[in-house]
């Protein structure tokens, strides 16, 4: 039962990680139709900046952190800025935006390769490497903060998208983009917004991961498939479908390692063999947007 | 006017002099050529031999060169792909490159043998230690001289004798490598009579390894031997060990010997026991470290040594031939003998028993212990 309750608190730590990944590629993907696959190289961007400000320089982990996030908002904003709107202003076709951002993956991995190099390089833990006991219930104190820091930016997401006008302006966007524009909606404002506050999403993402997977340059890609398969799991329409579908796909991967009968080489394909069948089911996702729900 | 024409002239030849200059340096140098992994998942440990294969060229050319003639290494990037690392291995062959030392991942080296074989190029990989190299291709123009994997159990198994492990549990991640190295780490354990109790694998891109480790926790092993050769899941590894209280001994193959470990698994390493390539109190690894130290300003650790130990081997041979004629070369370095180096314990020395093309010496590994997050001295050396 103790290793029961102890894989259920590293599931959905690592299902937060996906989840927050999923949340990424969502804030672009549902008001521009765009995918980015180089969340995940944000996230490494950001694991870097952790390395250097926490560990290098020893920086306290809030102010290091916020610089952190508050850097990749900004790379996030020059992204969309230089590599993304020229095309969408030139009438390139959507596929264009989608290469264009597969380019920027190679740049910005490079980037880190190049500056920090082929090593690996440790990023500090929030509060240690400590082990938390709450009764049966029993993780790492890097579990417990990963969860409690993803519970406050999806609800902090939720609230935005459900509560505040700016948030009906994205909804609005991504039901119908013309109509939003006619009805005076900034389409560029919106645009930028998304791809600045998804890269900070993926900062926070690379920041959580990173002490346990270290920073290293090739970090970024298993990031970005396993929070596609998430948002794929839970839906594009909505930020909570971003949550559960990061969560399904970790508790899948790691109830199947620790019980399924299956050889070790063999387990991790299981997860997979699952998202197939799943699609076959249900290919929306399990939660569908605002305009498609009966 | 007669000035002005004489200028002229005198522009024409410096202008010749630019362009022949090189071209006669290129024919009188004798080519080696490096296929290195700049930008792929090899890169972390490519970049550190290659830097010692460049720093080898640099003393030697120093020294006089070889033959009387410098030696210019014509590097290549295969990305650590297989159809790259062969067409890099074209690549060098056309610009006559004498002979190739491939430094990338294994199924990369094992592509640009394609080449080598064809065009009786000599090859090498003086890092690689996947045993299926020499074995899959019979390729006469081939050699390897990175320490086995079946070594590092060998040798580890001897360190652990009185130890009498009877139930051990293995953990490995998905990469070619570690596959292969899991392999023949799990062969010579079941050669040994040590029955393998849990047998795990940590995905490249994991960010935990609880639910592995929580198997081996509950299949209670003697012993747990890491086979994998990705860092960031070693030290994920490492993490969920300390994590879910286990106490059971570690040994590590040869990829917990890199320094990286010190600082990425700070506060995780202490008691871990690994085999290694390299002895730092070996007289020819202590000055090269000092030589490498004063030329570049930075300390080289073990896999800079696989790299200058390549080089030197290459130059050895090409001595011995008398020549580059590949044919010489290649009979020169198969009959490679008693080659002492910079890798491998006290006494320990490179050469190719007959009818075998793997260089390193079977009793040339060494076991340490971290003390701390610290690579402790030699406990051990040798498989015997």
């Amino acid at each position: 039962m103790n290793d029961f309750l102890e894989l259920v608190v590293g599931a959905t730590a690592t299902g937060c990680i996906y989840g927050l990944v999923a949340l990424s590629y969502l804030l672009i993907t549902r008001p521009t139709g765009v995918i980015n696959f180089a969340v995940g190289e944000w996230s490494t961007l950001a694991a870097f900046g952790g390395f250097l400000l926490l560990s290098r320089l020893e920086w306290p982990y809030p102010l290091g952190m916020l610089l952190v996030v508050t850097m990749l908002l900004l790379i996030g904003w020059l992204t969309e800025r230089f590599t993304v709107r020229p095309l969408v202003e030139r009438g390139a076709p959507p596929l264009a935006p989608i290469l264009a951002l597969l380019g920027m993956l190679v740049v910005f991995r490079e980037f880190a390769s190049l500056v920090f190099g082929a090593d690996p390089q440790p990023v500090p833990p929030a509060f240690g490497f400590g082990r938390l006991e709450l009764g049966p219930v029993a993780g790492s104190y890097q579990s417990f903060f990963i969860i409690a820091v993803a519970a406050a930016v999806f609800a902090a997401a939720w609230m935005f998208f459900e509560r505040t006008l700016a948030g009906k302006s994205f909804e609005a966007v991504a039901i119908d983009r013309r109509a939003a524009a006619l009805m005076g909606i900034n389409l560029r404002r919106v645009t930028s917004l998304a791809f600045a506050a998804s890269a900070g999403v993926a900062a926070l993402a690379g920041l959580l991961v990173a002490p346990n997977v270290s920073a290293h340059y090739l970090m970024g890609l298993p990031l970005a498939i396993q929070g596609f398969t998430a948002l794929v799991i839970g839906g594009v329409g909505r930020v909570e479908g971003a949550l559960l579908g990061g969560l399904i796909l970790a508790f899948a991967e790691q109830f199947t390692v620790r019980y399924a009968p299956v050889p070790p080489g063999l387990a991790m394909g299981v997860p997979l063999v699952l998202l197939i069948v799943f699609l076959l089911v249900r290919p929306t996702g399990l939660l569908l947007p605002r305009e498609a729900r009966t | 006017m007669k000035q002005v024409l004489l200028n002229r002239i005198r522009t024409a030849l410096a202008a010749a002099l630019v362009v022949v200059a090189p071209m006669a340096f290129a024919q009188t140098t004798i080519k080696i050529g490096l296929i290195t992994d700049k930008v792929g998942p090899a890169k972390g440990f490519a970049e550190p031999v290659a830097q010692g294969a460049i720093y080898a060229v640099k003393e030697l050319n120093a020294r006089g060169g070889l033959l009387g003639r410098q030696v210019e290494l014509l590097v290549e990037d295969d990305q650590g792909r297989p159809d790259v690392s062969a067409t890099a291995a074209r690549k060098l062959v056309d610009a006559g490159a004498a002979f190739i030392l491939s430094v990338s991942l294994t199924p990369a080296t094992q592509q640009a043998q394609s080449v080598t074989l064809e065009s009786k190029t000599p090859h090498m990989t003086p890092s690689n230690s996947g045993d299926t190299l020499t074995t899959q291709i019979v390729n006469p123009n081939f050699w390897q001289t990175g320490p086995l994997a079946s070594t590092q159990i060998a040798t580890l198994l001897s360190y652990a004798r009185n130890k009498n492990f009877k139930r051990v549990a293995l953990i490995t991640d998905n990469s070619d490598l570690g596959q292969l190295t899991n392999r023949f780490f799990k062969a010579g354990l079941e050669k040994s009579g040590i029955q393998i109790v849990s047998e795990e694998v940590v995905p490249g891109g994991s960010t935990t390894a609880d639910p592995q480790m929580q198997k081996v926790r509950a299949a209670n092993p003697d012993a747990l031997f890491m086979t994998g050769v990705l860092t960031p899941e070693n030290a994920l590894i490492l993490r969920s060990y300390r994590q879910l209280g286990l106490k059971t001994p570690v040994l590590g193959n040869y990829n917990l010997s890199i320094p990286v470990y010190s600082s990425i698994a700070k506060g995780l390493l202490d008691g871990v026991t690994f085999v290694d390539g390299f002895d730092p109190a070996k007289p020819e690894a202590m000055r090269f470290i000092e030589a490498y130290k004063k030329d570049t300003g930075n300390e080289p650790y073990n896999l800079h040594g696989y790299g200058y130990d390549g080089v030197m081997l290459v130059v050895d041979a090409i001595k011995r031939a008398g020549s580059t004629d590949k044919d010489k070369v290649r009979d020169a370095m198969q009959a490679t003998k008693a080659f002492s180096g910079v890798m491998g314990g006290v006494g320990s020395v490179y050469g190719f028993a007959d009818g075998k093309r793997t260089g390193f010496d079977g009793n040339g590994m060494v076991v340490r212990v971290y003390e701390g997050d610290k690579q402790g001295k030699v406990v051990h050396v040798g498989a015997k």
